[in-house]
């Protein structure tokens, strides 16, 4: 059987056309005439009536015919008078109107195919899958498990041979970022490279699989399809406490929660009986839609754009069909009506949240609260109507809950609600949950799915490369009752996953894409991956897992959002050097080197990330100071390692960075890179002292010292005045003696809010003083940190150091600089502040200050010796951007 | 046609493969420069777009739209046929109409009206296309904005400039093709998104040049390192990769070790081109610029510097337009004067400047916001307070565009008596959007690119929109 062959470069299709034009082909639907229909005529005569012409519909036998009332555009068996045929090869205005004709061998297609009898199928992904018999395969002694079966056969067919295995080092180390995301353990390679065999690889998959790590590399490819984030989304983009759904995905995928059960918590763990917290906490998964709190949005149209939001990425993640499509019109191209969009929506249209800036429903855990999915009560429940054109402002009739007729019904007894359509998505009938999954899971393996097209195995997706292997794995999915490590043990024992990704131009150029599966997979790693790989290896990553999302280092001046100025300061100790997981996601300010590497900023629902190959990854990867920090941290372990000569130790950095051993000339090459570098070192190019000592460098914050605090023990009490004090309060020397005393915020509140002032100001104006002493000389960085609803200026010493009549709803850094900067001085000084409200006097007013400033940083002169060590972190910082240790090959 | 399409169509046709499938991704990847210039798949007016935008909405009647009728009714109550069915973001109950409070005056050949908040952009009115029937459906910032930008009001679309970039490349490959320069230290409510590449490969996502720090993230060496240092680390780099390919043979290893080198090009020629203190004096003042400071006026002349260096796509942000009138910095007599006068010359020297160089047959200029402003005083919450205001509107609001094809020296469209709908040759922001499109030689309703079971398109899955023709040259 022949199957897809795009994007191959193989003489078989050549074949089929020469059969064509011998008129003995046989024509299959599924493979010749549907890609060719689909594309080109349904999107005018297909399922969506109100963009059918010339009342033509091509994609039922029925209709097609006219035996259904419409014009009759084929007539089976008779090529010559089918119109379908007389339009295609017009020479006048040919169908379709735009884009080129049909080309001569897609036409001579369609009407062998109507001399045949216009034979129809169901779209292939509509049919449950089939576990096949294993096909027969001459190199029997080649196959390790039925994988390689089904991989060999085609390649026999082709005329292509499997290439050989990966060596040990290089499949530890596929193997172990594929699973857990992170370089393997040095200790585990030894032991599998010295001995080598089945079992010694077995073990090593069942320890990987075994390991917290594993939950956490797959908890971000779910966590992708989920629109996970830390943030609202939206024009303000507040905080959003969602982290525990993450770390429940992280806890469920480690136990190996089976994935029907996986789902139905997900979907409706409220609507279970006897639902635990956990349950309750797994239903965030669509809690994490946007929420808009931009003052005059209409809440009732943004919780509709969240219920559209969960159907599309319901039918996006379980089973790979675009029903977001359907949302304005029936689907051009996929049997899913208009009608059945709206009785899908109709399942999630019961859940209380509607779009409220306190997102409720919450659940409580200490001391913040969580959102999550909750079901109106009976008497409450909403109205499903269709919406006409996809407006909610425009409703028709009302519809039920209810699954598209394509597929099949509710299971017995399951409910018309979110738990019954959970069950459904799991049900062994439903065609496309398993094969989705398999297909994802193989994707992350292999670089892409058997299916391509991840988010679509509707009739405009790309069909299986290997369609028989793609139904054994579901079919093994279900067999297995939803185990995901046995599904991915089954795949990664395979020959296919274990062949070297070594490739000739020859091969190249015959199969760019490794449709085929003749050689291992290589591809660029993921974002969250390059960055851990260079933690772990560099020995600064921290094995803590789970809790609140954690800030590690990233350029100043990323979060200037409006209205929401949050600070970001990296975070204390080891949280600067967390998984990537736990990076802290603001959708509309992402981290920046995550997202140079493609990472989502969960906006939407994302099948599959696109590789590209930039040069701002290239700049990322040279002068992000995170991996420079690596660098430096790997380059001093190497340096404590017992190594007899420089080639050993650049040997051994090369394993730490890469697992392999370096070849000689690779050796050689990093020996005279580091020479040359300790040359130029000496000779006052780069500062060894600061390549050794960089986290130091970097870390600006923790030499940051209050010279004004506002919180803690050092909290100031600040001289206040509520009407004007007289010229001069800018002024050192002002007697301030007479004024109020009172410590920060200052303010009122009607509403609730995130800060409660500490002392009260109700008027429209404030003047406050503070003075404060120097004890250490050449303080740098200078700046105000100053949270106020409305205008301020600030002064030091008599000089102007910041002000504004923006208001910024949080806090927001001024730097001081200039004159201000200059009039800080060793003993006494004083900050004078005037605080204006520009609002008027309705929600509150709120006003909050600190000085902060930095110790210097004093690096020691180089000695001698640094110059040496300096050229191992240059050395490092190399390894680390080789392009291997960007590519999983 | 999706240029990608087009050479994958030839080439399927070449070497008899198969029906054709979308490998739109796997060509992006393995092109290694997918950034060179392409040919536009018809004849190209505009080369190079330059977007100022004016996030918050800047109110059409205070600055363009001249209604002596709605000063007539200044003080009374709204009738109610403009109140009913309609949704307004703050307005409630019965708001009183408002006329504009500036005094307005014609100018130039075509007798362009404007206000007195605009006195320099007036001089050049006679190579501004002005558009007074502007209209969209969005009337919340978020939503609109990204509307405008990408063609779909929530998030996930391509902006305007990826498409651009994605359909022509760019001319320059040491700069990125796409720039974003935003003024005043904060980002537009839409966010990055307004410049994100959505479906499409993010390399064509636009490169927001920064005022503080690096002007392109990690651009500059990190601490310790030197050029001379990062020379010697890129050549053992480029050879130790050279090894690994020859064994690998593995393309991609090509590809990147040439963004290398294009990144270190960049080290070097990002900086230098941000530099608009290497413009003569006299420019500076022309545009009223101050090397070191966060302006608009700094950011103008960086857009013209950008597009004369080959960069496809300049965006400007302009935050603060929001005139709700509910505090001082919103009110419509104590604020908006001010914000005119920070982009009032800046704009002006823009236009001169570039078609003093000749640049302006071939760079087009678009200004506008994502909405209107209401004919009535907003009312926040039923009742007025102490500042003057109006509320978001989408019947009606006013655009210019500049250069790059268009018809100069012309007014296109009317609003109503009172500037409540736009009431001859209405142009909705789909329309402006086919019309860009158009400029730059790109079919709009052809350019598109497959992603979740769409032919995805800047100007949305309808044909809804139109090339407005007359208002190209």
């Amino acid at each position: 059987m022949i199957y897809d062959a795009r994007g191959l470069k193989s003489g078989f299709i050549l074949v089929l056309y020469s059969w064509v034009a011998f008129g003995a082909p046989p024509v299959d639907y599924q493979r010749d005439i549907q890609p060719i229909l689909a594309k080109r005529c349904f999107a005018c005569h297909g399922p969506d009536e109100h963009a059918r012409q010339a009342n033509l519909r091509l994609d039922s036998r029925e209709d097609a015919t006219g035996k259904t009332g419409g014009l009759a555009g084929i007539i089976p068996g008779n090529s010559a008078e089918s119109r379908v045929v007389a339009r295609i090869t017009a020479a006048k205005r040919p169908m379709p109107p735009t884009g080129e004709p049909l080309s001569s061998r897609e036409a001579a297609l369609v009407r062998a195919w109507i001399e045949q009898g216009a034979v129809y199928q169901k779209h292939w992904s509509l049919e449950a899958p089939v576990r096949s018999e294993l096909p027969a395969v001459r190199q029997g002694t080649w196959p390790r498990n039925e994988i390689d079966r089904f991989v060999l056969a085609r390649l026999e067919q082709e005329g292509r041979q499997p290439s050989g295995a990966a060596s040990a080092y290089v499949l530890a180390r596929r193997v172990a970022m594929d699973l857990t995301g992170l370089p393997p353990e040095p200790a585990a390679v030894a032991a599998f490279a010295r001995e080598g065999s089945e079992k010694a690889y077995e073990r090593l998959v069942d320890s990987l699989l075994a390991s917290p790590h594993y939950g956490e590399r797959w908890a971000r490819v779910w966590l992708d399809l989920a629109r996970y984030a830390d943030s609202q989304g939206y024009e303000k983009d507040r905080v959003r406490h969602i982290w525990p759904y993450r770390d429940w995905v992280v806890r469920a995928l480690n136990e190996n929660m089976p994935f029907d059960r996986f789902t139905v918590r997900q979907l409706a763990g409220d609507l279970l009986p006897n639902a635990t917290q956990s349950d309750l906490i797994a239903t965030a998964f669509h809690r994490n839609t946007m929420t808009n709190t931009e003052g005059g949005s209409d809440d009732e149209e943004f919780r509709d754009a969240a219920i559209k939001d969960r159907v599309a990425t319901t039918g996006q993640v379980w089973m790979g069909m675009t029903w977001g499509c359907a949302q304005c019109h029936t689907h051009k191209y996929d049997p899913l009506s208009h009608r059945e969009f709206f009785q899908l929506y109709a399942f999630f249209n019961q859940t209380e949240d509607s779009d409220k800036e306190d997102e409720r429903p919450v659940l409580p855990l200490g001391n913040f609260s969580m959102p999550i999915m909750r079901e109106l009560p009976l008497d409450k429940q909403r109205r499903t109507r269709r919406q006409v054109r996809g407006s909610f402002l425009n409703p028709g009739e009302d519809v039920q809950p209810g699954v598209p007729a394509a597929f099949p019904p509710l299971p017995a007894g399951a409910p018309a609600n979110r738990l019954g359509l959970a069950q459904w998505l799991v049900d062994s009938r439903n065609p496309l949950t398993a094969r989705v999954l398999a297909n994802r899971l193989w994707a992350r393996l292999f670089g892409r799915g058997l299916v391509d097209t991840e988010e679509d195995f509707g009739s405009q997706g790309n069909r299986p490369s290997h369609p028989e292997l793609l139904d054994w794995l579901a079919t093994e999915v279900h067999r297995t009752k939803w185990d995901l490590k046995a599904v991915l043990k089954t795949m990664v024992m395979s020959a296919t996953y274990r062949q070297s990704s070594d490739v000739t131009p020859a091969d190249r150029e015959r199969d760019p894409g490794n449709v085929l599966l003749a050689r291992g997979p290589r591809f660029r790693l993921e974002a969250e991956m390059v960055r851990d790989q260079a933690l772990a290896v560099s020995g600064l990553l921290s094995q803590k897992m789970g809790g609140p999302p954690v800030m590690p280092w990233q350029p100043e001046g990323i979060w200037n959002v409006v209205y929401n100025t949050e600070r970001w300061l990296p975070s204390p100790g080891e949280d600067r050097y967390r998984r990537s997981l736990y990076t802290f996601l603001r959708r509309s300010s992402p981290y920046p080197m995550l997202t140079t590497y493609d990472a989502p900023a969960g906006l939407t629902c994302t099948l599959r990330r696109i590789r590209t190959n930039t040069p701002l990854q290239a700049l990322a990867a040279m002068n992000d100071p995170v991996l420079m920090e690596a660098a430096q941290h790997l380059a001093l372990r190497a340096m404590a390692e017992p190594s007899e000569t420089e080639s050993a130790r650049a040997a051994w950095l090369f394993r730490r960075v890469l697992v392999r051993p370096p070849s000689e000339a690779e050796t050689r090459r990093i020996v005279e890179l580091r020479r040359q570098a300790e040359k130029e070192l000496r000779q006052g190019r780069g500062s060894a002292p600061e390549l050794l000592n960089y986290s130091e460098v970097l870390y600006a914050v923790d030499r940051t010292i209050a010279l004004v605090a506002n919180e803690g023990a050092e909290r100031a009490q600040w001289r206040y005045a509520l009407q004007s004090p007289g010229d001069g309060w800018k002024k050192q020397d002002f007697p301030d003696a007479g004024w109020l005393e009172g410590a920060g915020p200052f303010g009122y509140f009607e509403r609730e809010s995130d800060l409660q002032p500490e002392t009260k100001w109700d008027v429209e104006q404030l003047w406050l003083r503070r003075s404060f002493t120097v004890k250490q000389g050449a303080l740098t960085d200078l700046r105000l940190v100053v949270r106020s609803l409305g205008a301020f200026e600030a002064y030091l010493n008599g000089e102007l150091a910041a002000s504004t009549n923006l208001d910024r709803n949080g806090y927001y850094e001024y730097k001081v600089q200039g004159a201000a900067a200059k009039a800080l001085k060793p003993g006494t000084n004083t900050l004078a502040i005037r605080a204006l409200r520009i609002r008027e006097k309705k929600e509150g007013q709120i006003f909050d200050a600190s000085l902060l400033a930095s110790r210097p940083l004093r690096l020691p002169p180089a000695a001698s010796q640094d110059f040496a060590k300096a050229s191992w972190v240059v050395v490092a910082h190399t390894i680390l951007n080789l392009d291997e240790a960007f590519t999983r090959r | 046609m999706s240029p990608w399409a087009q050479t994958r169509r030839s080439l399927l046709r070449n070497s008899g493969l198969a029906l054709g499938g979308m490998y739109l991704s796997e060509q992006a990847t393995a092109q290694p420069r997918p950034l060179l210039p392409k040919q536009p798949s018809r004849e190209a007016k505009a080369k190079a777009v330059i977007y100022l935008h004016m996030a918050g909405a800047p109110s059409q009647l205070d600055l363009f739209d001249w209604k002596p009728e709605l000063v007539k009714y200044d003080g009374q109550d709204c009738p109610q046929h403009l109140l009913t069915g309609k949704r307004f973001a703050f307005i409630k109950g019965v708001p009183k109409m408002m006329g504009s409070p500036y005094r307005f005056a014609q100018h130039g050949q075509a007798g362009t009206w404007m206000s007195e908040l605009l006195p320099e952009l007036a001089t050049v009115a006679d190579d501004l296309t002005v558009i007074r029937s502007m209209n969209t459906d969005q009337f919340n910032h978020a939503p609109a904005q990204l509307l405008l930008h990408t063609g779909s009001p929530r998030f996930g679309g391509a902006s305007m400039g990826a498409w651009a970039t994605y359909g022509l490349g760019s001319e320059n490959q040491d700069l990125p093709g796409f720039v974003v320069l935003v003024g005043g230290g904060n980002n537009p409510d839409g966010g990055k998104s307004l410049w994100g590449s959505g479906f499409l490969p993010s390399v064509y996502q636009g490169v927001q040049c920064r005022t503080e720090g690096d002007p392109v993230l990690f651009l500059s060496d990190p601490a310790g390192m030197d050029r001379a240092l990062r020379r010697r680390s890129l050549d053992a780099l480029r050879d130790l990769n050279a090894l690994q390919q020859a064994s690998a043979g593995d393309l991609e290893t090509e590809a990147r070790m040439s963004q290398y080198e294009l990144a270190y090009r960049m080290q070097i020629s990002v900086p230098g081109a941000m530099d608009i203190s290497q413009e003569p004096p006299a420019v500076q003042r022309m545009y009223g610029a101050e090397p070191g400071q966060v302006s608009f006026a700094n950011n103008c002349l960086l857009a013209r510097r950008l597009v004369e260096k080959g960069v496809r796509f300049v965006q400007l942000y302009q935050w603060g337009w929001d005139h709700h009138g509910s505090n001082r910095r919103e009110d419509i007599r104590l604020d908006l004067p001010e914000k005119a006068r920070s982009i009032d010359r800046p704009m002006a020297a823009l236009i001169q400047d570039l078609k003093q160089r000749g640049m302006l047959d071939s760079t087009l200029v678009v200004w506008g916001g994502e909405f209107g402003r209401t004919p009535m005083r907003e009312n926040r919450g039923g009742n007025y307070g102490a500042f003057v205001g109006r509320d978001h509107h989408p019947h009606a609001f006013t655009m210019w565009v500049a250069g790059g094809g268009m018809k100069a020296g012309i007014n296109y469209g009317l609003t109503d008596d009172i500037g409540y709908y736009a009431a001859k040759d209405p142009v909705s922001v789909r329309d402006l959007q086919a019309t860009v499109l158009h400029c730059l030689g790109l079919d709009p309703f052809q350019l598109s690119y497959p992603s979740l079971g769409l032919n995805q398109r800047l100007i949305g899955p309808t044909d809804e929109a139109k090339v407005v023709r007359g208002l190209l040259s």
